[in-house]
């Protein structure tokens, strides 16, 4: 072994070292605990600590997987069990020593008494020893060491198998491509019916779905289908003509009052018809992306996104105010807003709504194809790429831009105006700068530019959520850290768009830096 | 395309456009003039009313200038937005906190002999370490940020590093949550630096208090703004920041390591915000983990407002938005409620008649 | 382009077609439970009873929505067990807002085993919830949403142990005009529902009975300097300064009182800023600022509780929000209501009728706790006493002359 193994062996341990104290000191370790004891079908009382035999699965876990990065330090080599042995010691060891350090620590302190809950808020008495498997404080740690250690060792041991399988796995998994490929897949592909079936699945589904998964996955799918909505039109504005737009809830309130103050009987009593109402919520969202676009056309990047961004919160302030409380009803938002009725029936049970959205999402996901794939799409391409050159080919920019603010805008009235008729009210506290950011995210993280990426997005962004809510307080931590790493390992987006690459980048003139061999990130 | 475009832009429409702007301009002006006029003609307020909002705005706007130009010096390098910089701030709120409550808890005998705290017996030191132990733990996180969130991303088209900043700061700021408790806390001041005493000067018959905490706060945030400006000025690492600043490629080819400039400027960046983060504990006292999401935002609007990616820009403008925010409404004769409102809308009428901030350059097509 | 569109009108016609037909009838129910509107609940044996919360265990009110919910598990920590089941209780994040609301009414009214919601902890996001649990029968007693109309929306299944804005600003302004003498005030709140709504009535109560209000401001919550907002106050001189908001906000003004010229006006607040970490946090400049409540003073049970929820949380009660006491208090009566109604089947599964469990909560009368009587009226406002008014005395809050 050479020193530099070595050196890597012992960050790798640091690391998880850190990791595991930070799952400590945060909780983590006893929820993640409990919930694979749940898993295991053991049932578990609230606010009971969990078996030590689940947090000795947990631990595992984590170790196995240090052992096995700290093994697999260059793609080119191959392993041998010796290399392997030292280095898996090495990273379980650095760690568990990290750990029983922490241990120590914490533990002498809890045991002289010291209640460490006023200042970190999770480390209980019970938690604390539940960290040192009810032992003393010297054998937990010793445990700690020693398990560490051993389960980083069957990591390394695991990636040696795993290295010399991988070769038969390979060879398997080609010949099963080429039997089926030649059996059915490829005749699949050449078939042109199968688009049909597939289209027809898709149906059935939508369908059948809404009537079979009961009220709680219909309102989530629905939140799901409205933030679809929202992100076909940021992906006009962001994605198509280039404009980076933080604001996108200001279209979204606008819609979203627009719909409640003309339909609901308070405070205004115009009691308006419930498509007549949503008609005219989008016609004025669109309306207000033309007025708020006109004077800030001129701006460009940043400084479009931070005014854009003003506008929002303006909007939500002057919603929430004292001056418009007549007009608004202030902080208490509107409620009573009318539900969608057609030919005197109403329709307001939770599959009616999924079925309304469906068809608005349907319809949407048809309109922004069609635009994308049209000149004016050509038109917001050139923009997006370079608005100087654009304008010098002929481009009326202004009016492309304009137009794409607008577009977008009235997708984002749309969604308000179902999003206030599904809740039955709306209140400035929809309309916080968390919604842009979230529409902003969805788009990029479903994939600039493509339509299918912002559904992905946005099941990804809203449904995750709803999935991690086991994860109850820690639901948050956990997305804002997948954000981070979805980005590292994927920055073009879950499904990227598939236009052409016309030209090289621009920011690859600025980044002459290429990326570090090792970037610390992938820690 | 340089040639192109002042060709475009010396036909008569942009002109014409030019001229509309400035006639709309003044006449906003003169709006905004015989408004305030009117309000200062009904004499609601004495001049010790206006005093006190235009200290309250000094002090806030020290502090946001602080947190701008972080955003400021990373976006001048980076060309990306760190959302996540005021958690950083958060991060150094707390390092503060702990090193107040650590010192407080220790006690030790006073000059004549009775027992004291070590925080009211050396107060001195109990704050430069404050400072010391909230800066440090702050430019760490800056640092660590830009290692694990931002630099495996160089290279990503641009809003790929925003979109990662966003999750790294819902995570610190959930972390924050997790690790502290929800609860919010209050920063034990040495007694020398009690909050809400000061000097009192009596004004038009009333007593306006100067408080020591925000003397304090203003008088750091211009030292080390002062500090800032002769690091990036003078240095050879600001040299080499300025270089890296303005061309990567370039300041490679002369031997500067842009990697380590760039980690070091999220150090500087962090610091600074550490610091602002140490002065909110102690003006203002109350904070928990999601103290550094408004001032976050408005301290960004401040760097956007003078010119982003300039470091006197962000100065201004920071001190410009904590001023409008205070002595704003009460000019205007408007609810206070709505001091958002205006200092957004001066953002964007300021942006609309100077696209690039009060003191920004010119957009380069490149920097868009 | 032909595709699509053909898709299109496939998929709206098997829409209609779809949302025409009839729900799918329900199957068979044990016999207990047919009689009743909204059936019942089933919990299999080795199942806990599970009582809901919707509440904002993040963001920025996250403390509230912590401490009702742990001051509503402490009730069921107290409760024991009915018929050998166990309770639990379910708290789901809101983030306090309407949508969240919603979303976590859908889940909890999916789940089975879910048989009453102590909460919503907000306004808003209980308005939202309202209309779902309405549908599925599931009783609500919400220690915290105070906003008036929510009983008025005819809704079976709400009830809340708080008061109403309107019940608390009337008695306030009253107190203020009549008690302390004041005849100039200045209003202030956080401009959300809650304070805002307080604020109003304070204002039309205070000028009806002949005061004055000379000055009415909002300030942006989460902010922690108001010297600006209470300087421009402080021209017109008021006696007192009323504030409809909650603690932070509470706290920071107080603090920012005497910095901003007013030094000698009263700071006087609601139920929102009562609590320990008021006390606690404004130190000197708290003396003599008043709050209502609709705690009771001390009692033996509030003791107890006191003590239970320092030993389980590490905090003091009252320290993290001002309603942790109304969150023991609204999972002890449903708990209470559900012992009352449960009926174990002979085959070892706990059958709870919803509709009855509606009706008995609805009609609980003299249920006697830590925040006092407990007594629902037709509307199921079930806390009609009104406030109690506290004064800071010496470091902590002390009951004010009534």
């Amino acid at each position: 072994m050479n020193k530099q193994s070595i050196q890597k062996s012992a960050a790798s341990g640091l690391v998880f070292g850190i990791i595991v104290i930070f799952f400590a000191l945060i909780g983590f370790t006893v929820v993640f605990s409990g919930l694979i004891q749940k898993a295991l079908g053991q049932s578990l009382g609230v606010g009971q600590i969990p078996s030590i035999s689940s947090f000795l699965i947990f631990l595992g876990l984590l170790g196995i997987w240090n052992g096995w990065r700290a093994s697999r330090q260059d793609k080119h080599e191959t392993l041998s069990v010796k290399k392997v042995l030292g280095r898996s010691a090495i990273a379980g060891l650095v760690a568990g020593v990290l750990v029983m350090v922490y241990a120590l620590i914490v533990g002498a302190l809890n045991n002289s008494g010291i209640n460490l809950r006023t200042y970190l808020s999770q480390l209980s008495s019970e938690s604390v020893r539940f960290f040192l498997f009810n032992q003393t404080i010297v054998v937990g740690g010793l445990i700690h060491v020693f398990y560490s250690t051993l389960m980083a060792v069957i990591g390394g041991f695991l990636a040696v198998a795993s290295e010399r399988s991988r070769e038969r796995v390979k060879s398997t998994r080609e010949s099963i491509q080429k039997w089926s490929q030649d059996r059915w897949l490829g005749k699949l592909q050449g078939n042109p019916y199968v688009s049909y079936v597939l289209m027809g699945v898709v149906l059935l589904l939508l369908v059948l779905l809404p009537r079979t998964w009961g009220a709680y996955w219909n309102y989530v799918m629905g939140t799901v289908g409205i933030y679809v909505l929202l992100g076909l039109g940021l992906n006009i504005i962001v994605g198509l003509s280039g404009q980076l737009v933080l604001g996108y809830v200001a279209f979204f309130a606008i819609g979203a009052y627009t719909f409640a103050l003309t339909t609901s009987p308070e405070p205004h009593n115009l009691v308006w018809n419930f498509w007549i109402a949503l008609g005219v919520a989008v016609l004025a969202a669109a309306l207000s992306g033309i007025l708020i676009g006109l004077p800030i056309m001129r701006l460009r990047g940043d400084y479009l996104a931070i005014v854009t961004l003003g506008f929002g919160e303006i909007i939500r302030i002057l919603l929430r105010s004292d001056i418009l409380k007549d007009f608004t009803m202030g902080p208490r938002g509107v409620r009573n807003i009318a539900g969608p009725t057609l030919f005197g029936r109403s329709f307001t049970t939770d599959v009616d709504f999924m079925y309304l959205i469906i068809l608005a999402v349907l319809l949407s996901i048809f309109l922004a194809r069609r635009w994308q794939e049209s000149s004016i799409g050509r038109a917001w391409l050139a923009i997006s790429q370079d608005e100087t050159v654009a304008q010098a080919t002929g481009v009326d920019t202004q009016k492309y831009k304009l137009l794409a603010l607008s577009l977008g805008a009235a997708f984002a009235g749309l969604g308000g105006a179902l999003f206030a008729s599904r809740n039955q009210f709306t209140g400035p506290e929809d309309h916080a700068l968390m919604v842009s950011i979230n529409v902003l995210v969805l788009v990029i993280v479903g994939g600039m530019g493509s339509i299918p990426g912002v559904v992905l997005g946005a099941f990804a962004l809203k449904g995750l959520p709803e999935i991690l809510r086991e994860l109850e307080s820690y639901r948050l931590l956990v997305f804002g850290a997948l954000l981070v790493v979805m980005m590292i390992i994927r920055p073009e987006g879950l499904w990227p768009a598939r236009r052409p690459k016309l030209e090289v980048p621009v920011e690859q003139d600025h980044e002459p830096v290429p990326l570090p061999a090792t970037a610390g990130g992938e820690k | 395309m340089e040639a192109l475009r002042k060709k475009f832009s010396l036909t008569l429409p942009q002109n014409s456009i030019r001229i509309i702007r400035i006639i709309a301009a003044l006449l906003l002006l003169a709006l905004i003039i015989v408004r305030a006029m009117d309000v200062a003609a009904k004499s609601q307020f004495g001049a010790d009313t206006w005093l006190r909002l235009s200290v309250s705005g000094l002090i806030i706007g020290g502090m946001y200038a602080l947190i701008a130009i972080g955003y400021t010096l990373v976006y001048g390098i980076l060309f990306m937005i760190n959302f996540a910089h005021g958690e950083v701030m958060m991060i150094g709120t707390f390092g503060g906190y702990f090193v107040f409550e650590a010192f407080n808890a220790i006690q030790v005998s006073g000059a004549d002999g009775s027992q004291l705290s070590f925080l009211n017996a050396y107060p001195v030191i109990a704050i430069l370490l404050a400072f010391l132990a909230g800066m440090t733990i702050a430019a760490l996180s800056g640092l660590f940020l830009e290692k694990i969130a931002y630099r495996p991303l160089r290279g990503a088209p641009r809003l790929v590093p925003l979109i990662s900043a966003i999750g790294a700061s819902i995570f610190l700021q959930n972390a924050g949550q997790l690790l502290f408790g929800p609860q919010r806390r209050q920063y034990i001041n040495p007694v020398v630096l009690d909050r809400g005493i000061g000097w009192n000067l009596e004004v038009a018959g009333s007593t306006v208090v100067l408080t020591y905490t925000g003397i304090f706060s203003l008088i750091l945030s211009a030292i080390l703004m002062v500090g800032l400006y002769l690091l990036v000025q003078r240095t050879k690492l600001g040299r080499a920041m300025r270089a890296v600043a303005q061309d990567k490629k370039t300041a490679a080819l002369m031997g500067i390591n842009v990697d380590q400039i760039i980690s070091r400027t999220f150090v500087i960046s962090g610091a600074l915000a550490g610091a602002a983060g140490v002065m909110w504990g102690i003006h203002n006292g109350l904070f928990n983990y999601f103290v550094g999401f408004l001032p976050g935002i408005k301290a960004f609007t401040a760097a956007v407002l003078g010119g982003i990616g300039n470091i006197p820009g962000a100065m201004l403008g920071g001190m410009f938005l904590g001023i409008v925010e205070s002595v704003g409404p009460a000019v205007l004769g408007i609810d206070f409620q709505l001091k958002d409102v205006l200092a957004f809308t001066i953002l964007i009428l300021v942006l609309i008649f100077r696209p690039s901030g009060i003191l920004g350059e010119a957009l380069t097509e490149e920097k868009v | 382009m032909k595709k699509s569109v053909l898709f299109f009108v496939f998929v709206v016609f098997a829409m209609v077609l779809a949302s025409c037909n009839g729900a799918a009838p329900a199957g068979g129910e044990p016999e207990v439970c047919a009689s009743d509107e909204f059936g019942c609940a089933k919990i299999p044996a080795g199942q806990t009873v599970k009582i809901g919360m919707g509440a904002p265990l993040t963001g920025d009110y996250a403390s509230f929505g912590v401490d009702i919910s742990q001051g509503a598990a402490v009730a069921v920590k107290d409760a024991g067990t009915v018929e050998g089941f166990a309770f639990e209780l379910v708290a789901q994040d809101t983030q306090g807002a309407p949508e969240g609301g919603a979303a976590v009414a859908n889940k909890l009214a999916t789940d089975p085993t879910v048989v009453a919601i102590a909460g919503h902890i907000f306004s808003g996001s209980t308005e939202a919830a309202i209309p779902v649990y309405d549908k599925a029968g599931i009783p609500m007693m919400s220690p915290s949403a105070t906003n008036p109309p929510l009983t008025t929306l005819g809704s079976k299944v709400f009830n809340r142990v708080a008061f109403t804005d309107a019940v608390q600003g009337k008695f306030a302004a009253d107190y203020l005009y009549s008690k302390l003498g004041f005849r100039k005030i200045a209003v202030l709140h956080d401009g959300g529902a809650y304070g805002q709504g307080l604020a109003d009535v304070v204002r039309d109560e205070f000028t009806k009975l002949g005061g004055e209000v000379v000055g009415y401001e909002a300030v942006t919550p989460g902010e922690t300097d108001y010297t600006a907002t209470l300087s421009a106050l402080a021209a017109s001189s008021p006696e007192a300064v009323y504030f409809g908001g909650y603690v932070a906000e509470g706290v920071v003004l107080t603090n920012n009182m005497k910095q901003s010229g007013l030094e000698n006006a009263v700071f006087f607040g609601c139920d929102g800023t009562f609590g320990t970490e008021f006390v606690e946090k404004t130190g000197a400049n708290g003396e003599g600022a008043y709050a209502a409540s609709l705690i009771p003073p001390e009692s033996a049970e509030k003791a107890k509780f006191d003590a239970d929820y320092l030993a389980a949380y590490g905090v003091g009660a009252g320290t993290l929000s001002p309603y942790t006491w109304s969150g023991y208090d609204s999972a002890a009566v449903l708990m209470a209501k559900v012992k009352e109604v449960a009926v174990l089947g002979s085959d070892g599964t706990l059958y709870v009728p919803r509709g009855a469990l509606v009706a008995a909560v609805r009609g609980t009368q003299g249920f006697s706790s830590i925040t006092g009587d407990i007594t629902c009226d037709a509307v199921g406002e079930c806390n009609t006493a009104g406030p109690t008014f506290y004064i800071v005395k010496g470091g902590d809050w002390a009951q004010a002359e009534q």
